[in-house]
């Protein structure tokens, strides 16, 4: 395999102490190597892998075949993979349809369906090797040709897939320099983007450079689906997964059962190794109520444990509360073109006035880490950390003074409790802090489901937003001048340079310095308060074996099994 | 029902509605809007235990209602700590932290449970009474029109009431709250709905019924205006069984309240009311050691539906006796 | 009799085109739209269609479709048996609500076979003794079971029966299958109101027929107590709980919606209330005439039990 032209420049950092062991395992993955291999290169043991070219965990000792998972989750519909808008949507379709890459628990991305990629100098080109041997559950070997139309449709502007807001994609489309009805300019899909070189290896053509090519391509909403799809998926699901589904009962029940013979009547084989479950059933459990349902034996593992939940987990015997860091969060935007937001000073005055560690401490206790209102996290690779904002409560009173609310300022920020009522909870500890410096801020809590149809629109709302393995990713959909998510209209020419070129940018010194930039330009903006990064956390009974919080709520199942 | 009564329940009422409606609006005003209110609770009271002494029944409701009236209007006033602050989570009832003694513990976001069960009792009794009464004002109408005019108004009437009535009430709510949106003001126009047919059955029957007496009769007979004859002469003569049904009414738009609170339908976060404290705590509070969360706003809600049941069986103990 | 069965079935025809027609009308704002497109794209999905697209997409939909349209299409197959199809379950409505109506079926059936027996009895063994200790605990604990709302029942028990005791499962979602131990949370919370309310109609009822002239008279007359109960006071006393029994159907059907949700039990009223919640018209339109039609059904029974159990009463 011949590496990377920089991937010399990376390892002489890593010796010369520029950069920590964690951070070169990032970026040599990133440039295509092993992570297997990247973890050998850092003198670091990997964590045990099935094999190196796998990008699962490798099987525990004593790993006992049969039976059957009981998961309790929200059971949704299986429409259209590309267009999955509940994370529940993606871990029903999982088992059975794949990613072209992985990202493992521990945040690092390996390559499934695609046994390597390689990005260009200028990261503009990225070639991507298809996996071999991979069949699908009609008999099908998968191709590049396969990979191409999956990808083609994933940068479709007219499809509505949230993939468009991911770099890749986007960079995969072009604007046209027309209008929609609503001014905003349209997009279609670059002539030449996706192109099949033979027939194991695609070459991505972007518009631009872009660095997460990798991360983007294992995104929820990425599962590979086969040429003949036709939505719903349900109604006739062929993947290259281990599992099919059998019967799917929105708000009831899903089961999964593994797949022994393709529809053409062969023998399957997975490619992927051994797999232990004979099926995995999910079963519906509104969020609030999956403990207790866990608790009375009814499942034996759950999506997501609710942090007010814990001690009621602690009370079950024998069950394992599992827990992961994340760069999921919470954040409580100003629209910079909204009166009074359009003042910076008012902005900065609610800045100022937030405690962001005791909002944090207030929500998650122990857990979780403190954001600093930039919207990178401490696990991103390429996180500066900028000095906390201390908490300045004469200062926010000053700044609002100048901007002209001598008696203080009436604000109203909307929160849809769309992760749960810890986003509530944030909110209200803001407004308890806030009010000390003047600022009467009123929390408006509105239905889950309303709040997606609001909120790009409101002035003042807490949206959350969900892990994205690399800090770049959340930064160019939600801060780029004009991105689709924008929620807060930020707009800045120097930002968006900056971030293109910290996006442009492997080498990491050069890019850390880049994003310290960026991050600054953002922060001092005052667009966001952003009071922490949350924790994950899950629960399974005692007799299910490799179960792991992932940090993106992903369920990776392929190697549980029960005892 | 004299006029005595009926300005203390002005006194009581407007403020209260204008309070828990429009705080924001009144500025430094609401501070001291709810303190006459005070004296008024305790006058009403006397007067209710001495004209209703023959029933204990009905003493006993009033009591249980004077109590959360009291409660409602003093709440501003009382040594309570903010009920929308986090302080300390999940502390058992009597614990003392931070110098605060949480008689009734604190919830699973650390506010205190006794604040938040006095300040909801405040936004279910304001809702809730708000609600019954426009849902009177459009039923009574209507009531008296189809019954006094009869004819076409009357068909009219009693077809749309027939439409509203032929939905189960659920039904009904979830549909109205779903379309609507859902807030304080939605729940009004949503009880009205389901209760103004009810009553203007009742009142159209009523209507029916004295149409034929004498003093209609007469005053018809004088030429008096219909309106005014309805207004006058025929509603203060049929509102004994109105005042029975009127607290019976009390009761179930108090349960209509904290259930569609409790399903996400009603009144919306963060200010407390007893149906959202359930539902709170009904996710946090599964443990039997911190069920206390729950039972409190329960056992609160009930005493309040009690309280109007025992009235309106007191109040019918009463007129049957007469 | 026959004239009345035919008035009310041709109302409640009127009544249902009336409902059908309402709801399509309300449904077809831009709103709703917006609404059915975040449901199944997401905000964020959403949030990435230029406006020519989303309307293209609300096209392919057939959501932009004038409603008048729409309405008749709907009728015409609702005529021809077809129900249409669920867009948040994937599921032909008629599938859907025999299930769901097959769930609550079994629900109401137990209340009913419990709740009957039980409060009669007590009903009439608290009005036959107006005043004794028997009465006094019979009335206060039904005034009692009344004034507690079911949500607050529904929490009690789960904590009590289910994790405190372990007697239970928490939820009923019943996902491997029928059980009847499922059914007992659901089913507590709607008896203990439900009794209590029956019981408090019958004491009410049978104390009015006891202090009437003609069984005073009996019993001064010295017919023996029993079959003077038994034969006048019972039978003139079960008049208004049996035609409230009929009504209760319609009352439940309110109150399963809260129970069925807390409960995740998969009948009518979780049913029901999802489709509100996610805007599934086509199951919310057959939900709301199936409840029009129980509605209208039940008071329908209560009117000819009334008729049948009171000789004196005839219906023009």
């Amino acid at each position: 395999m011949n590496e990377h032209s920089l991937l010399p420049r990376l390892r002489d950092q890593l010796h010369g102490g520029r950069m920590d062991r964690r951070e070169f395992i990032r970026f040599a993955t990133l440039l295509g190597v092993a992570a297997g291999t990247a973890y050998a290169m850092a003198g670091m043991s990997a964590p045990a892998m099935a094999s190196s070219t796998l990008p699962f965990p490798a099987a525990e000792p004593g790993a006992k075949r049969g039976g059957k998972l009981r998961v309790g989750e929200m059971v949704a519909r299986m429409e259209d993979p590309a267009t999955y808008n509940w994370n529940e949507m993606a871990n029903q379709t999982r088992p059975i349809l794949e990613y072209l890459t992985l990202v493992g628990p521990d945040n690092v991305v390996r390559p499934m369906l695609i046994e390597s990629w390689k990005p260009s100098a200028d990261l503009k080109t990225w070639t991507l090797q298809v996996r071999s041997g991979v069949m699908w559950h009609n008999g099908e070997e998968l191709t590049a040709e396969h990979v191409a139309w999956n990808i083609r449709r994933w940068s479709d502007p007219a499809l509505g897939s949230s993939n468009l807001g991911l770099s890749t994609f986007a960079a995969l489309t072009e604007y046209t320099g027309d209008k929609d009805s609503k001014g905003r300019a349209v997009r279609r899909p670059l002539k030449n983007g996706v192109e099949v070189q033979d027939s194991r290896t695609v070459r991505l053509n972007l518009a631009k450079p872009v660095l997460s090519v990798a991360e983007d391509c294992g995104e929820f909403c990425t599962l590979v689906v086969h040429p003949s799809f036709k939505p719903p998926l349900s109604h006739n699901p062929i993947g290259t997964g281990p599992y099919t589904l059998v019967e799917l009962r929105v708000g009831d029940r899903c089961i999964l059962k593994r797949i022994t013979k393709t529809t053409d009547g062969r023998d399957f084989h997975y490619w992927g190794g051994d797999v232990f479950l004979d099926e995995i059933h999910f079963h519906h459990y509104e969020q609030e109520n999956q403990t207790a349902a866990l608790a009375s034996g009814s499942v034996d593992a759950i999506y997501e444990l609710p942090v007010e939940q814990i001690e009621l987990a602690r009370s079950i015997p024998g069950a394992q509360i599992l827990s992961v860091e994340t760069a999921q969060t919470l954040c409580c935007r100003m629209q910079v073109d909204v009166k009074p937001f359009n003042d910076i000073r008012v902005r900065r005055a609610v800045v100022k006035a937030a405690d962001n560690g005791a909002i944090k401490k207030l929500v998650f206790g122990e857990h979780g880490s403190v954001a600093a209102n930039f919207h990178v996290a401490p696990i991103h690779p390429e996180y500066f950390p900028l000095p906390l904002q201390v908490r300045d409560v004469a200062g926010a009173r000053q700044l609002l003074k100048e901007a002209g609310y001598e008696n203080g300022i009436d604000l109203n920020i909307v929160v849809g409790n769309n992760d749960g009522p810890w986003q509530q909870a944030a909110c209200e500890a803001l407004r308890d802090q806030v009010k000390e410096a003047g600022i009467n801020l009123a929390v408006t809590v509105v239905p889950a489901t309303k709040f997606w149809e609001i909120w790009t629109k409101v002035p003042f709302g807490a949206t959350s937003w969900a892990h994205r393995p690399l800090g770049t990713m959340a930064l160019s959909q939600a801060y780029r001048t004009g991105a689709s998510w924008n929620e807060s209209h930020f707009s800045d020419p120097e930002f968006d340079k900056a971030l293109s070129e910290a996006e442009a940018t492997i080498d990491v010194p050069t890019r850390k310095a880049r994003m310290q930039k960026v991050e600054t330009i953002l922060r001092d903006a005052a667009v966001v308060i952003q009071p922490m990064w949350r924790p994950v956390f899950i629960l399974a009974s005692a007799r299910v074996h490799g179960y792991k919080a992932h940090p993106a709520r992903q369920m990776q199942l392929t190697k549980v099994w029960m005892s | 029902m004299n006029s005595r009564v009926v300005i203390l329940l002005a006194l009581i009422w407007f403020p209260l509605t204008a309070y828990v409606m429009f705080r924001s609006a009144l500025g430094a005003l609401a501070n001291y809007l709810l303190l006459p209110a005070i004296p008024s609770v305790i006058v009403l009271y006397v007067l209710a235990l001495r004209s209703w002494r023959e029933s204990w029944v009905a003493i006993v409701g009033v009591s249980l209602i004077s109590f959360w009236l009291l409660m409602a209007v003093a709440a501003p006033y009382l040594p309570l700590v903010d009920p929308n602050k986090p302080l300390v989570p999940f502390l058992a009832p009597g614990g003392v932290r931070h110098g605060i003694l949480f008689l009734l513990g604190s919830d699973m976001r650390g506010r205190d449970v006794l604040s938040r069960t006095v300040w909801g009792c405040q936004r279910v009794l304001v809702w809730g009474i708000t609600a019954t009464s426009v849902a009177y004002a459009v039923g009574a109408g209507c009531g008296l029109i189809a019954g006094y005019l009869g004819g076409w108004w009357d068909e009219f009437v009693s077809f749309a009431s027939n439409v509203l009535l032929s939905f189960p009430v659920m039904v009904l709510f979830i549909l109205v709250l779903n379309l609507l949106g859902q807030s304080g003001f939605n729940i009004i126009i949503a009880v009205t709905c389901s209760s103004a047919p009810v009553i203007m059955r009742i009142v159209r029957g009523l209507a029916l019924d004295a149409k034929s007496r004498d003093y209609i009769q007469a005053a018809q007979t004088r030429g008096e205006h219909p309106l005014w004859i309805m207004l006058v002469e025929l509603l203060p003569n049929v509102r004994g069984p109105i005042i029975v049904d009127a607290s019976l009414r009390l009761g179930y738009t108090t349960v209509a309240i904290t259930t569609l609170t409790f399903l996400g339908l009603g009144l919306q976060p963060p200010d407390p009311d007893w149906g959202l404290m359930i539902k709170e705590a009904a996710t946090a509070a599964l443990l039997w050691k911190y069920s206390y969360m729950m039972i409190v706003p329960a056992l609160s809600v009930s005493s309040l539906i009690l309280g109007f049941n025992l009235i309106a069986d007191g109040l019918r103990e009463m007129s049957l006796r007469d | 009799m026959g004239n009345l069965i035919v008035r009310r079935v041709t109302q409640m025809l009127l009544i249902m085109l009336t409902v059908s027609l309402l709801l399509f009308a309300i449904f077809d704002s831009d709103q709703f739209r917006e609404k059915a497109a975040v449901a199944e794209l997401g905000g964020f999905g959403v949030a990435t269609l230029s406006a020519d697209d989303y309307h293209e997409w609300l096209e392919k939909k057939g959501l932009n479709e004038r409603f008048l349209a729409r309405y008749g299409r709907w009728l015409e197959s609702v005529l021809h048996g077809d129900m249409g199809q669920s867009i948040e379950k994937d599921i032909a409505v008629s599938v859907l609500l025999k299930e769901s109506l097959t769930n609550t079926g079994i629900l109401a059936f137990f209340v009913f076979l419990i709740m009957i027996p039980v409060s009669l009895t007590l009903g009439v063994l608290a009005g036959m003794n107006t005043g004794s200790p028997l009465d006094r605990v019979i009335s206060i604990v039904a005034v009692l079971t009344t004034s507690i709302p079911q949500i607050a029942t529904a929490v009690l028990l789960t904590v009590i029966l289910a994790l405190g005791l372990g007697w239970v499962p928490t939820k009923s979602a019943m996902a491997d299958g029928w059980s009847f131990r499922g059914l007992v949370l659901p089913l507590l919370t709607l008896l203990l109101y439900d009794i209590g309310y029956l019981v408090r109609m019958t004491r009410a009822a049978m104390t009015e027929v006891m202090a009437s002239q003609y069984i005073r008279t009996a019993v001064l007359k010295g017919l023996p107590y029993r079959r003077v109960i038994l034969r006048h006071a019972l039978r003139n006393a079960l008049i208004v709980p049996v035609t409230l029994i009929f009504l209760e159907l319609n009352g439940l059907l309110s109150q399963v919606v809260v129970v069925e949700v807390f409960f995740q039990y998969a009948g009518f009223g979780r049913m029901l209330f999802d489709a509100a919640n996610f805007g599934d018209l086509q199951v919310l339109q057959a939900a709301t005439l199936v409840a029009v039609c129980v509605a209208v059904g039940s008071q329908l029974l209560s009117d000819a039990a009334y008729v049948f159990l009171n000789p004196r009463v005839r219906f023009t």
